[in-house]
């Protein structure tokens, strides 16, 4: 089989083969003639196998012959032969039925794409003989009209790539040329490929490396808005403590002995009492979420489970919000406070002591619980149940066993 | 399958919490500033706006997860039920409130007009607005998560536990 003398091989570029689903095609198309496929094809396989160097020209003579007979009376035979083959050299034909060299070509087609289909299942040590033989025949046998141009002839074929398995892609190179068409500002412009491979393979890997170590995760930042937060929500709750204390300490200061001196406290902290309920207000928010955030409340029963344990961050939780409805419903008597300046009969002389009594003792309470809940977080400020739910939002590496599910 | 990128969830993130703190400064102080009546009114308008677009951005953010586009919503509903209703919650309690004080004051600033009423619906607002801020917080950092945005072990199990 081999032509031994044979040192450089000549396979003519060819197209990109179509799979083998599509060949189904012509046949159709040729209906009237399938019943002939399949001995023609036999012959010829046959009778390659029979040859050798010198009766492939007789060979290929006779196929030439027998196509020029087939071009003068139509299709017929021809199309008979062509059935096994894909179609656009089919319809190249057609176009072109004078050109010799183009029919020459097309029979290098049909023999290379039934090589190719043949050894699809693994037989490539037989493709690479058969290929030698008929470049060697083509470039020995054939006229000057129909000498190939050397730009077509690659001498250099790359090597055969090894085949992985059965349902693999092909991993061949579909062009088996040096060059590429990239477009670039809109025009499609020659470059290396070996040089675009690179560069584009340098980009895989970046992609990758992006792909395997991002510097920053969405995880990562919903943990540090977190920790900020639980940051930010302790500094409020110590200064919220010690508002809440000062607050009462000056109220206390300004009614007097036994709350005795309600009008003076009036005078002097009218200005004041709008303002502190909504600063009030402000800390009491920020600290209930932040309280609320470490015992992960959401998970209903378990934040029940921890504050019937005793649980100090759920117990904590529990006292300031208590602590901020209490402080709301002072809401009218701040109001009444502020606008007693401008109307003073909101506040009664006589009935003052009824009104700010409760709030009195509102403001000393929501200051207890305030403070006490202050404790209780200060005394373990690392404690936080939501953390270990967010640390957990990643994705597990998959098992060995899901792998190769997914591979199959 | 569409990645979370960090930078687009920490904009979105900052953005959330923008909004929440200026909500929260206007449940403050916007009784300090009631002094111009016009000021107050919009300063309630974009408040209310904020929590609609708060909300709408939420759910923006349950759309573009890849739980939601295979059809797993049982799963985000499940986690983020409480977070969806208390939003409505509130934007209802603070509409109501903030016409009924717009109404009351819109004459004359500083007169008394306080009510047992206008005081639960008060103390209702001011605390559901705490808890939307928890709640609102805590999704927006849920949704941080990785893993509702591709597919995983994770979300193949929560697929099977659904199924059965």
């Amino acid at each position: 089989m081999d032509t031994g003398g044979a040192t450089t091989r000549r396979v003519r570029e060819l197209p990109p083969l179509p799979p083998r689903g599509q060949r189904s095609l012509p046949t159709m198309l040729s209906q009237d003639t399938t019943e002939d496929v399949p001995a023609p094809k036999h012959k010829k396989k046959r009778v390659k196998k029979e040859t050798n160097g010198v009766d492939d020209t007789d060979d290929q003579g006779m196929e030439m012959g027998g196509m020029g007979s087939r071009r003068a009376s139509g299709i017929g035979d021809h199309l008979t032969l062509e059935a096994t083959v894909e179609a656009p050299p089919q319809r190249r034909r057609k176009k072109k039925k004078t050109a010799t060299i183009d029919l020459e070509d097309d029979h290098a087609d049909l023999v290379n794409g039934d090589t190719a289909d043949q050894t699809t299942d693994g037989e490539e040590v037989v493709r690479k003989p058969r290929k030698k033989k008929k470049s060697k025949v083509v470039e020995t046998q054939l006229p000057d009209e129909l000498d190939v141009p050397e730009d077509d002839i690659i001498s250099d074929t790359p090597p055969p790539l090894p085949q992985h398995s059965l349902f693999a892609a092909p991993q061949s190179q579909s062009q088996p040329v040096g060059k590429v068409f990239v477009e670039r500002n809109k025009r499609f412009q020659a470059a290396e490929r070996s040089e675009w491979r690179k560069t584009s393979d340098a980009m895989d890997n970046m992609a990758d490396f992006q792909h395997m170590q991002p510097l920053w995760t969405t995880r990562d930042v919903s943990i540090r808005v977190h920790g900020g937060f639980r940051v930010f929500g302790l500094y409020c709750q110590g200064f919220l403590a010690g508002y809440a204390v000062w607050n009462v300490v000056m109220v206390y200061m300004l009614a007097g002995q036994h709350l005795t001196a309600l009008s003076n406290l009036l005078e002097q902290y009218q200005s004041v009492a709008y303002p502190s309920q909504s600063l009030l207000y402000m800390l009491l928010a920020i600290s209930t979420v932040a309280a609320f955030d470490r015992v992960n409340l959401a998970k209903g029963p378990v934040a029940l489970r921890e504050f019937i344990t005793l649980d100090p961050v759920a117990l904590a939780s529990f006292l300031y919000f208590s602590a901020l409805v209490l402080s709301l419903s002072q809401q009218m008597t701040s109001d009444r406070i502020n606008l007693y300046s401008n109307n003073t009969t909101l506040l009664p002389t006589g009935l003052e002591h009824q009104i700010l009594h409760p709030w009195v003792t509102v403001n000393l309470v929501v200051a207890l619980l305030v403070g006490l809940a202050w404790i209780l977080i200060a005394i373990r400020p690392e404690t936080d149940y939501t953390e270990g739910y967010l640390m957990a939002m990643e994705i597990e590496p998959p098992k060995p066993d899901d792998k190769s599910e997914m591979t199959a | 399958m569409c990645t979370l990128h960090t930078s687009n969830y920490s904009l979105v993130l900052l953005i959330q919490l923008s909004l929440l703190s200026f909500d929260l400064f206007v449940n403050s102080f916007s009784e300090l500033l009631r002094t111009e009546p016009a000021v107050q009114l919009v300063l309630f308008i974009i408040q209310d706006i904020a929590i609609l677009f708060n909300l709408i951005i939420i759910l923006l953010m349950l759309f573009n997860t890849y739980v939601f586009q295979v059809g797993l919503v049982a799963i985000l509903l499940e986690r983020f039920r409480t977070m969806l209703m208390l939003s409505a919650l509130y934007l209802t309690f603070s509409i109501i409130l903030h016409s009924w004080l717009m109404n009351l004051r819109w004459l004359n600033t500083n007169r008394f007009i306080w009510t047992e009423g206008l005081q639960v619906l008060f103390v209702f607002q001011r605390a559901a607005s705490v808890l939307y801020y928890y709640f609102y917080k805590r999704t927006s950092e849920y949704l941080g998560d990785p893993r509702l945005y591709e597919d995983s072990p994770w979300l193949r199990d929560m697929f099977s536990r659904v199924r059965q």
